[in-house]
Order: C-alpha cells, then sequence, then structure tokens
C-alpha cells in the first residue's frame, strides 16, 4: 500500500498529499578519496563559489573553456570516505533532505568500493541515483547490474575518468532533474490515488442515494394503498370491506417495514465493509432483487433464475449487495426496451462460489471491453461516474480474494462472472447479516 | 356554473393497479362514473389520440415504466385536441419534488398531488381543475 493510501486510511476527510507539488532538490553527494577531485567538483557545479578549477577539456568536442556562465547551482556534500558518505546519507534521510543523486568513485581506497558503497546507500535511500566515477573497467556493465540488483538498474550510470566539466555538468543536470521528475510523477500519482478513493467513497453515496429516490418511490406507492384502503373502508362503513383494507393495509406496511430496513442496512453498509460473516449467497442476492425491484420493473427486465444453488460463503453481505446491485443496474441500462437477467448461482468446487448474472442486451464492443472495469471509465456520459464496475472489481477482488470478469456472452449480451472462495461449513445458520428472505 | 359528473370521462394512469383502482374508488364516490385506466404513458396515449374519444381530466403518476408522467404530458400537450384537457399530475414525495413540479409547471400541468394523499385532497384538486377547465370555455364561448 503507498503511503497515500495509508494516510487516507487514517483520515479519510483529510487530503494527505500537499496541495503544493514538491520543491526540486539539488542536493548532490560526491564521494572520492582524493580530496581535489571533489573539490573540484564541487566547485564546478556551485558557480557561487569563483574558485572555479577546470577539469581536463574534451579531446573529442570543441567545448567553450570561457567564464563560468549562469548556470543551476546545486547544493554539494563532498566527502573522501565510505563511512562518512553512509553518515551523510542517514542524516539526509533523517532530515528529509534526501540527496538527489551521488558522484561515487569506485576505487575508494577503503574496505568497500564505490559499487558496494552505493549498494548500502541505496539500502538507505531507494531513491538515490548514482554515477559511479571510474577509470576501472574490470567489471562489467551487466555485473554491475546484477550486483546492485534489477530493481536498481535504473538508478545508477557512470562516467570515465578522466571526465570533462561538461560530462560532469550534463550529467547533475540529467540526473537530479530524473530525480526530480520521478518525485513528480509520484506526487501526481498519490494526488490521483486520493481523487479517485474520494470518487470511490461519493460512488457509494450515489448508489444510496439512487436506491433512496426509488425507495421513495416504492413508500409513495404503498402508503398510498394504505391511506387510500383505510379511507374509503371508513367511508364504506361495510364489515366485509374494512377486512379485505385491513389485510391489504398489513401486506404494505409488511412490505414497508421490509424495504426500510433493507435500505437502512444499505446505509450503513459503510461502516463495516470489512466485516465477513458466513453469509448464504442467496440472500445479498435476493436483497439486490428487491432494492432494483422498481427498476427492474420500470424497464421491464425479468429475472431467470437458472441454477439456485445454496451457497455459504465467509463475505461481507452489505457488500455483496452493492456489487450486484451495480451489476443488475448495468444490465437494466443495457436493455433500455426490456429483457432478461439470467442468474445462476452454483458451487463448482468446494473452495468456490460461481455467481453470474447474464443480460439480453446487445453486448459491449470488443474494444472497450477491457477498460469497463477500469475506474473513471463510463459509457453513460455524464450520468455515470464510471466507477461502479471498478467497485464491484475492487470489492470482489481485493475485499473477498474473489475474480470479477465481464465478457460477452456466445448467446449474446453481457455476462458478469464472480467468483468467490467460500469456506467449507456444513449446513449452518446463516449470520447476523441476514434477515428473513 | 355545474358539472355534469356522471357525463364526464376521467383517464387514470398510473402502473400500480392497487393505486389506480383507490383512485377510481374515490372519484366513483365523488359522482364520476366513467373511467380510463392505462398502466403507463404509452398505453394512455393511445386513447389520447383517439379523437372521438372523451377525455375530461387526466390524473397521471410521474414515475411509470416505459413512458413516464412527464413525457406523456408532453405528447398529450403536443396533440391539437388535448391542448387544454386538464391534467393532474401524481408523485411520491422526493428529495428533487420541487424542480420536477416546475418543469411540469412550464408544460402546463394543472395541479399536482404528492403520494399519500388524502381522498378530500384529491377532491379538491379534482373540483379545482375542472371548474378551471369549464370556466375557460365559457370564456371562450362568450368571446367567439
Amino acid at each position: 500500500m503507498s503511503l497515500a493510501a495509508r494516510k487516507l486510511q487514517n483520515s479519510p476527510d483529510i487530503p494527505a498529499t500537499p496541495d503544493v507539488q514538491p520543491v526540486e532538490n539539488r542536493r548532490i553527494l560526491v564521494v572520492d578519496d582524493e580530496v581535489s577531485i571533489g573539490q573540484g567538483i564541487k566547485s564546478l557545479l556551485s558557480p557561487d563559489k569563483d574558485n572555479v578549477i577546470p577539469f581536463r577539456k574534451s579531446s573529442r568536442s570543441s567545448e567553450a573553456s570561457a567564464a563560468p556562465v549562469a548556470r543551476i547551482s546545486y547544493e554539494l556534500v563532498v566527502v573522501t570516505s565510505p563511512s562518512q558518505a553512509l553518515v551523510e546519507i542517514e542524516k539526509s534521510v533523517k532530515e528529509n533532505k534526501p540527496f538527489a543523486m551521488g558522484f561515487f568513485d569506485v576505487l575508494l581506497g577503503a574496505d568497500i568500493d564505490g559499487i558496494e558503497l552505493v549498494k548500502r546507500a541505496q539500502a538507505l535511500d531507494p531513491n538515490l541515483y548514482a554515477v559511479f566515477v571510474t577509470a576501472y573497467h574490470d567489471r562489467s556493465v551487466d555485473s554491475i547490474n546484477e550486483y546492485l540488483g534489477a530493481d536498481k538498474s535504473d538508478r545508477w550510470d557512470y562516467i570515465n575518468k578522466p571526465f570533462t566539466d561538461g560530462e560532469i555538468i550534463q550529467k547533475a543536470r540529467q540526473v537530479t532533474s530524473l530525480w526530480n521528475l520521478q518525485r513528480m510523477k509520484e506526487w501526481h500519482e498519490e494526488k490521483l490515488y486520493e481523487a479517485q478513493k474520494r470518487l470511490l467513497q461519493n460512488e457509494r453515496v450515489n448508489t444510496v442515494a439512487a436506491v433512496g429516490r426509488s425507495v421513495a418511490h416504492e413508500f409513495g406507492n404503498l402508503l398510498m394503498q394504505i391511506v387510500g384502503h383505510a379511507e374509503l373502508a371508513v367511508m364504506k362503513n361495510e364489515p366485509q370491506r374494512m377486512k379485505e383494507a385491513l389485510d391489504t393495509i398489513l401486506k404494505a406496511s409488511d412490505t414497508a417495514t421490509n424495504v426500510l430496513s433493507r435500505f437502512k442496512k444499505l446505509a450503513q453498509g459503510g461502516d463495516h465493509r470489512m466485516k465477513k460473516n458466513l453469509v448464504n449467497l442467496y440472500f445479498p442476492v435476493d436483497e439486490a432483487f428487491d432494492l432494483m425491484g422498481y427498476q427492474l420493473k420500470k424497464f421491464q427486465v425479468q429475472i431467470v433464475k437458472e441454477k439456485w444453488d445454496q451457497v455459504l460463503i465467509e463475505a461481507n453481505h452489505h457488500a455483496l449487495v452493492q456489487v450486484f446491485m451495480n451489476v443488475l443496474i448495468n444490465a437494466v441500462h443495457a436493455m433500455p426496451d426490456g429483457g432478461q437477467v439470467h442468474v445462476s448461482l452454483t458451487k463448482p468446487t468446494p473452495e468456490t462460489a460461481r455467481i453470474s448474472f447474464r443480460d439480453t442486451g446487445s453486448g459491449i464492443p470488443e474494444e472497450i471491453l477491457p477498460k469497463v472495469t477500469e475506474a473513471l471509465f463510463t459509457t453513460k456520459g455524464s450520468k455515470g461516474s464510471g466507477l461502479g464496475l471498478a467497485i464491484c472489481k475492487e470489492i470482489i477482488e481485493i475485499e473477498h480474494g474473489g475474480e470479477f470478469t465481464i465478457q460477452n456472452h456466445t448467446a449474446g449480451g453481457v455476462e458478469v462472472v464472480l467468483t468467490l472462495p467460500t469456506r467449507q461449513e456444513p449446513q449452518e445458520e446463516p449470520g447476523e447479516d441476514h434477515h428473513e428472505p | 356554473m355545474s358539472l355534469k359528473l356522471e357525463r364526464m370521462t376521467i383517464m387514470i394512469v398510473d402502473d400500480d393497479d392497487v393505486v389506480r383502482k383507490i383512485i377510481m374508488e374515490h372519484l366513483q364516490s365523488f359522482g364520476f362514473k366513467n373511467f380510463l385506466e392505462a398502466r403507463d404513458g404509452t398505453e394512455a396515449f393511445r386513447f389520447v389520440v383517439d379523437q372521438i374519444q372523451r377525455i375530461d381530466l387526466i390524473i397521471s403518476d410521474w414515475e411509470m415504466p416505459r413512458t413516464d408522467g412527464l413525457t406523456f404530458l408532453r405528447a398529450v400537450r403536443a396533440h391539437k385536441h388535448r391542448t387544454d384537457t386538464p391534467f393532474i399530475m401524481v408523485t411520491s414525495q422526493q428529495t428533487n419534488e420541487r424542480m420536477k413540479i416546475s418543469s411540469a409547471k412550464q408544460h402546463q400541468v394543472d395541479a399536482y398531488i404528492v403520494k399519500p394523499f388524502r381522498g378530500e385532497t384529491l377532491r379538491e384538486k379534482v373540483f379545482q381543475v375542472l371548474f378551471a377547465a369549464e370556466k375557460k370555455n365559457n370564456d371562450k364561448g362568450i368571446a367567439s
């Protein structure tokens, strides 16, 4: 988990990454046992010091040796031994003033050479870029790469002795800018991650709000039945009519109670999303049908239960309801003129539960199919946040260790298959998350 | 000014059968005798386009499958014989209710009722729009 993600978990409402972009880092470490070389590099890269000692000019180019022009000034720390270098690096990490890069002499006249020093330095500060300064060629770049590790292969470079001023200046420019670009990229990624996380939270609220609207409509009708029957029965004042009215009223009240309790559970779901109980998959699937009842009816979508096995799994009931609802919402949107959703609930192996939803819509164009579970992808224009299926995938795969796949079925329409790990358990009373079917 | 209730035809559009029956029973208790029933705007529109079909008042739910109340209202108002037919919109209470009602007003809905409602409320709204419609017709008659 990234740092940003950890911060977010602790305080979801407070932005974790500073809004200000990271400041450019121009700190450079120079490690050379020859004091004059270290100081030479320092005077070259810190032009505010006027003791510029030019190094050997390149014989390969017509490099100008004129007085130093206005250049970026770097902050240099020059040391002569590996132990001093490690102390400086440790201090830089502790004080949160990391070095962007270091020039490392290879033959340091100490117990360890420059390559070993870089290995230890990068263990202290994995972001540190290293440039080896060497006249020593008995190690190939491949063997150095192997020694430092493949994960560090882009974190080092080398320069041959004797070097020119230009080579040092240009390496410093390139490598420090690489370090800074890397930090900038991480900063942007963290900002993006936080924004996505916030959107995911909003999507939950939106789902609840959407269901809330259909619950309001359902309640309007149920209360209409209750009020209407009561009033008409009182008006007619006939015993038989009274009895019929009371029966209808009780039935409508029961339905209203169920709708309300399910809605409450959905709305509260976010508080204990990760809590898992033994769930009979029948219940969350059925609850999603109930909550979607109005939409299904409105768009004339029929539910066809193909296989309906009893499957117990360890899962979070409310999170699953949310997934099934999102899948159903997508199916309904895919069939504006009505259709069917074929649902099957099976246990292909003792360790897996499989739920599939297949609609009879026109399917998803193959070219966009791989993108539909990506966050922020939507075909619904401003109506869709593009997070529904991304959340489903997250709930199934990350929170439950299952698999979420979406594909076009050979018989037409879209098939969403959810595979969830189950716990092998004998028939048992469902956990506390359940309600009567 | 008097309304001949027993000669009037009232159209009730609602996808909920029970709610439709309740509205009809209330209307019967007020003295109306002729009704047209439809489950959604599409079904209802078949009566609207039938020019010899008498329709004195439309009471329509907002939230319905296929063609909802607002789409139906627009279609009614777009039909040359029904531009002035009294229309009462029925809707369930929602947070965006005001917005919806105001958008219905732009399409000349004559009254709206929020579910659940009592018979008395229905009576008030029905007679309010029917008297207003009759007055409008009479004024037209005098003017011409």
